[in-house]
């Protein structure tokens, strides 16, 4: 334990690093497109309209009601499925820094998630344009934001601790766990109503975090209904196991780590 | 200042990729238990460099002097033993590792100095200096990709010359640009010495070594050799390698 906190300390110290690592994740993957930076929105807003050609007919709703769930869904389920994915090669990718000069290696899986999030808050932009048309007028659950995005990020942390620490060892880990997501996808609830699934599987559903953060995010921006205890509880729990799953995963293996890069 | 005890590092052998779950499904099937092969590129050394002190280390390739430096720059934790520094300790290893080709030079000075666990505000400190003993001022905007490699070791050597050390390592970096920059890093790191900073030095040029280096550590094999003063050592070693190209020669 007391050492975990020399590591945390560690990572600290090494701030700047990642602070760097960050910007120039951010500055790379826009410097070379034409539309540069405008594709941050676009992204989002494209996958929207594949959804709604395909979706709307067939869950029905207004029309800015359902685009503004799926929508949600959406840019919540990119910031974590982005986050993890591209995590899960944060220690491989980074191998020749990692053999030949000492750093707090958990600043690479960090800094994608931290990149991941500045995305996250970028494509906010274009939801909260959807919401305008829509006619949602914003309540005070908004100000829950910050808590629901913290434990995303918290929960994303986690399993990119993990992925990224495994994937070392074995890098069959990064084609499962890119199967595992796709299969995740459809079970989060993110493009049609939880509703229309059989009652067995909606009980299963409370044991899928993203379920219940995706369902946060939507209560914060429009549908103080699913302000429940339930999903606050379940959200802050996951997060804070998969946080010390990951954590003791890479804290266990750091050192050894070298020796498979 | 900086203290090895018994210090051994033990690899594992990669003899081919055999990382994927097949090959360990079959291997399991097969009944054969995952092969390991280790071996150790370093043991049981024990040494001492004090404050003011540069040792040199030499041997054959594969003799473990770039693991020891490792060891001493914390990138690898001993197998058995300890290691202890005290101090900040530097590493001029492959200096351009930390580069990014796709950014100008100013970003990485800043990205390759947080890399060495610089805070922003001591980076801005060091920054100017950085630049000037470079002479890439005029290229400073201009994106790695277009430096020349020479241009690329100038920048590496200046951010990592900056950082202050207590303890210096060096590997084979000596022959960095051209005749002239290659003196002016020279004369730094005599600059280094005189401060009474422990340097530690890997080369396979014996001249080298003799200019800079007060002690000498000739590894072979992971261990050591001979320890003590740098023209016994040298002499030593330079009959040996001389004896084993005779013998090689019959």
């Amino acid at each position: 334990m007391v050492n975990s906190f020399e590591e945390v300390k560690e990572i600290f110290r090494y701030r700047e690093l990642l602070r760097n690592l960050v910007s120039r994740d951010i500055k790379k993957r826009y410097k070379r497109s034409a539309l540069g930076f405008l594709w941050v929105m676009l992204d989002p807003l494209l996958m929207l309209l594949i959804f709604y050609v395909i979706f709307s007919g067939l869950f029905g709703g207004s029309v800015g009601k359902y685009s503004t769930y799926v929508m949600s869904g959406i840019i919540l389920w990119q910031f974590f499925s982005q986050a993890t994915k591209v995590a899960s090669f944060a220690f491989l990718q980074n191998r020749n820094l990692i053999n030949k000069i000492y750093l707090p290696k958990a600043v690479f899986p960090l800094s994608v998630v931290s990149s991941s999030l500045v995305h996250f808050i970028f494509s906010l932009i274009p939801l909260f344009i959807i919401i305008l048309f829509s006619g949602i007028t914003l309540s005070f659950s908004i100000l829950l934001l910050p808590y629901v995005v913290g434990l995303v990020f918290m929960f994303s942390l986690g399993i990119a601790l993990t992925v990224s620490t495994l994937a070392v060892f074995m890098h069959d880990v990064i084609y499962i766990y890119d199967v595992l997501l796709l299969g995740w996808m459809y079970l989060s609830a993110i493009f049609y109503p939880i509703s229309i699934l059989p009652e067995k599987l909606q009980v299963l559903m409370s044991l899928n975090p993203l379920y219940h953060y995706i369902s946060l995010f939507r209560a914060c921006l429009y549908d103080t209904a699913l302000l429940t205890s339930g999903h606050i509880v379940y959200g802050s729990v996951f997060a804070v196991l998969s946080f010390l799953i990951g954590w003791s995963v890479y804290y266990r293996n750091k050192d050894r780590i070298i020796f498979y890069l | 200042m900086l203290t090895l005890q018994d210090v051994s590092v033990q690899y594992r052998l990669i003899t081919e990729r055999k990382r994927t779950f097949q090959s360990h499904m079959i291997n399991y099937m097969k009944g054969k238990r995952i092969e390991k092969k280790t071996f150790w590129a370093l043991r049981d050394i024990s040494l001492d460099v004090h404050k003011g002190e540069s040792l040199g280390i030499i041997g054959p390739n594969g003799a473990g002097k770039s693991t020891l430096l490792k060891v001493v720059s914390g990138v690898i934790k001993p197998t058995k033993g300890r290691a202890h520094t005290n101090g900040k300790v530097a590493p001029l290893i492959e200096l351009a590792a930390g580069f990014d080709d796709e950014l100008t030079g100013r970003e990485n000075i800043f990205l390759n100095a947080s890399i060495l666990g610089f805070s922003r505000r001591e980076i801005e400190e060091r920054y100017e200096r950085a630049v000037d003993f470079s002479e890439l001022r005029d290229f400073i905007d201009t994106p790695l990709k277009n430096y020349s490699s020479g241009m690329v070791a100038r920048l590496a050597f200046s951010i990592a010359t900056e950082a202050n050390p207590d303890i210096l390592i060096i590997d084979e970096v000596l022959s960095v640009g051209d005749a002239r920059f290659k003196q002016k890093s020279k004369e730094r790191i005599l600059a280094f010495k005189n401060r009474g900073i422990a340097i530690l030095f890997v080369s396979h040029d014996m001249e080298q070594v003799k200019d800079l280096c007060n002690k000498v550590l000739w590894l072979d094999h992971g261990k050591i050799k001979k320890l003590g003063d740098t023209h016994e050592v040298i002499s030593e070693y330079e009959l040996h390698q001389f004896d084993r190209e005779t013998v090689g020669l019959k």
